[in-house]
């Protein structure tokens, strides 16, 4: 929808910072000043929960609150990890998530593939098809979709967890939009090699893509690792929550008891993966969103 | 084009049709091999429900997990005979008022900060800022639980700083769906952001710099050159962000646990088909018709919205 720009380093925009300028208020120093603030504004809940989770019990609910722990302690997330069954919802996530993404890369290639370099009858109405996919919301199927994985037995399953969403129809948009960037003769080429459609698709466009495929690949993450409504209603049991199912039971659990540390632990573990990503992959994430106009 | 060229070179028989004809096959037949895995989950779980969901909207489970029969539109007809239903669609506009002009308005404000151009630190701004589009809504609601706390959350201190005796924000039905709107647009505001900020540095320098021979202060070039420039890019914000505003979940769950403040459209569905005695023909209603709120929303905001953007 919007077209990519490097967004580093951006040239003078809506105001510049001439002397002649009206806007001479606006001095560098003075913008640096309020980004930063806005900036630590912004991330505030993360940057309190973090530090929370390193403060012992007497100094959170301590008057008037602090930002940072007089005595920082490791303990709660000791006692997160063993109270609760965090370790198994971690894992939990960890293979419900693996699987997904595994599945919706390869899955999104394969139709990509299909759609950017093959010719075949119907080939437009079926990307139509799949296209209008993105346009269902999901409580017009989230009812019916329960009804049929428990039919399946599959409730607090990882087949339950997973199944339903093995195919992406945002990631078959997105691999297909950079598949047709490749050119032509070179599948025209690798043809006349005698290579087959297949080994074109493995040797040739996917090592190309790879870029674009990763890109693909850390949004199927985070969509995954944070899914809540399908996870909540699929798992009754305990020991097959996710971990962002598992963090709103702790938090129910413990609220009465007040062990704040313990639950900002908790959540500090459930958005650690995340924000790793972010501060690896932030310049990809934001392009991606940029160009796309979609979260994943 | 290599079938016309193959047939000049060697006579057509009737081998050579049939060749090309099982090629021809065999190249429909491999594509939509590639399809097939995309394809079949595709039908399976967005596709077919679909249907099934008007079809359970059509029936009605008899109590103590009786027979299910088909009811025609008696879910439909009660719905539209319930002061709950309409309180439901009343509080889910309301959260769309609350949530999308705020979250633009607040993305664009930012983006065109971050648009300035800075030697400095220009990644620090935009780490900070862009920071919630990893958040979770689970971790949202959780951190914002903490922020809201009427004892110990950090909102009602700071506003005990100014002087203000804060609410009780998640337990008060005054306040509750607005503390739900801004935990709600704080999650979305990094999206938003790198969205507008995108659309900004899109715009031609050139008519900046025309502008600004003409003398216009910022404020006029901001309101006269890029607002209109960028009004593709606020639509399309504003189509994705009603959008989402309907289909915010995590956050109520968390929350305020869906209390009657705040128990939205999506909300009541989820409640009537998963909480306690499930009624998924009624809940299968709601769903049908906040597909159909949907669809209008959207129909309204193209026709009367979508007339005035500069392309």
């Amino acid at each position: 929808m919007v077209e990519e720009k490097s967004l580093s380093v951006s040239p003078a925009q809506v105001a510049s910072t001439e002397a002649d300028d009206r806007s001479r208020w606006l001095t560098p120093l003075i913008l640096q000043v309020i980004l930063i603030l806005l900036g630590l504004f912004v991330a505030f809940p993360i940057i309190l929960a973090v530090l929370t989770s390193f403060k012992v019990p007497e100094d959170i609910i301590n008057y008037p609150p602090t930002l940072f722990p007089d005595v920082w302690t490791f303990e709660n997330y000791v006692t997160a990890w063993t109270s609760q069954p965090l370790a198994r919802y971690f894992l939990n996530s960890v293979i419900q998530t693996s699987i997904i993404v595994l599945f919706q890369i390869i899955t999104s290639i394969l139709a990509a593939y299909a759609f950017a370099i093959l010719k075949f009858p119907g080939r437009d109405v079926m990307f139509f098809l799949i296209l209008g996919s993105l346009m269902v919301p999901f409580q017009l199927t989230f009812i019916p979709n329960f009804i049929l994985i428990s039919d399946l037995g599959w409730a607090n399953t990882y087949m339950g967890l997973t199944v339903p969403f093995l195919a992406s129809a945002f990631g078959v948009f997105m691999l297909r939009q950079f598949f047709l960037s490749l050119p032509a003769e070179l599948y025209d080429a690798a043809k006349i090699d005698g290579a087959s459609s297949w080994t074109y698709l493995w040797r040739v466009v996917v090592p190309l893509s790879k870029g674009s495929i990763s890109a693909f690949g850390i949004f199927a993450f985070l969509s995954a690792w944070n899914q809540y409504l399908w996870p909540l209603i699929i798992t009754n049991e305990p020991e097959m929550r996710t971990l962002q199912i598992g963090i709103r039971f702790f938090l129910f659990d413990q609220e009465r008891g007040a062990d704040w540390g313990g639950i900002m632990a908790a959540t500090v573990i459930a958005l650690l993966p995340t924000l790793l990503i972010f501060l690896v992959a932030q310049r990809q994430l934001v392009k991606g969103i940029a160009t796309t106009g979609l979260k994943g | 084009m290599t079938d016309t060229t193959q047939r000049k070179s060697t006579p057509i028989t009737s081998a050579t049709i049939k060749s090309d004809r099982r090629r021809k096959l065999w190249q429909a037949v491999e594509g939509y091999l590639y399809l097939a895995p995309t394809l079949i989950v595709l039908a399976i779980f967005v596709f077919i429900p679909i249907i099934t969901s008007f079809q359970i909207s059509l029936t009605r489970v008899a109590p103590f997990g009786g027979a299910t029969r088909f009811v025609g539109f008696e879910n439909y007809t009660r719905l539209f005979n319930s002061q709950e239903y309409f309180d439901t669609i009343r509080i889910t506009l309301l959260f769309t008022l609350y949530t999308v002009p705020t979250g633009i308005i607040l993305a664009v404000a930012l983006a065109i900060l971050l648009s300035y151009p800075m030697k400095r630190l220009s990644w620090l701004h935009r780490l900070l800022i862009f920071l919630p589009i990893v958040i979770s809504t689970a971790v949202t609601g959780v951190l914002f639980r903490w922020i809201y706390h009427p004892v110990v959350g950090y909102l009602n201190y700071v506003l005990s700083l100014i002087g203000v005796d804060g609410p009780n924000w998640l337990n008060d039905a005054d306040w509750a769906l607005i503390s739900v709107s801004m935990a709600v647009v704080w999650r979305q505001l990094g999206f938003n952001t790198i969205i507008a900020l995108a659309g900004i540095q899109n715009i031609n320098e050139v008519y900046y710099e025309a502008a600004k021979v003409d003398g216009a202060t910022v404020y006029h070039r901001i309101r006269y050159v890029m607002l209109p420039l960028l009004s593709p890019t606020l639509f399309f914000l504003l189509i994705i962000n009603v959008i989402n505003s309907l289909q915010v979940f995590g956050e109520i769950n968390i929350l305020t646990r869906g209390s009657q403040a705040t128990r939205t459209m999506l909300y009541s569905i989820y409640d009537n088909a998963f909480v306690g005695t499930p009624f998924r023909g009624l809940a299968s209603a709601e769903a049908y018709l906040l597909f159909l709120l949907i669809l209008v929303l959207s129909i309204i905001q193209f026709r009367f919205v979508g007339r005035r953007v500069h392309y």
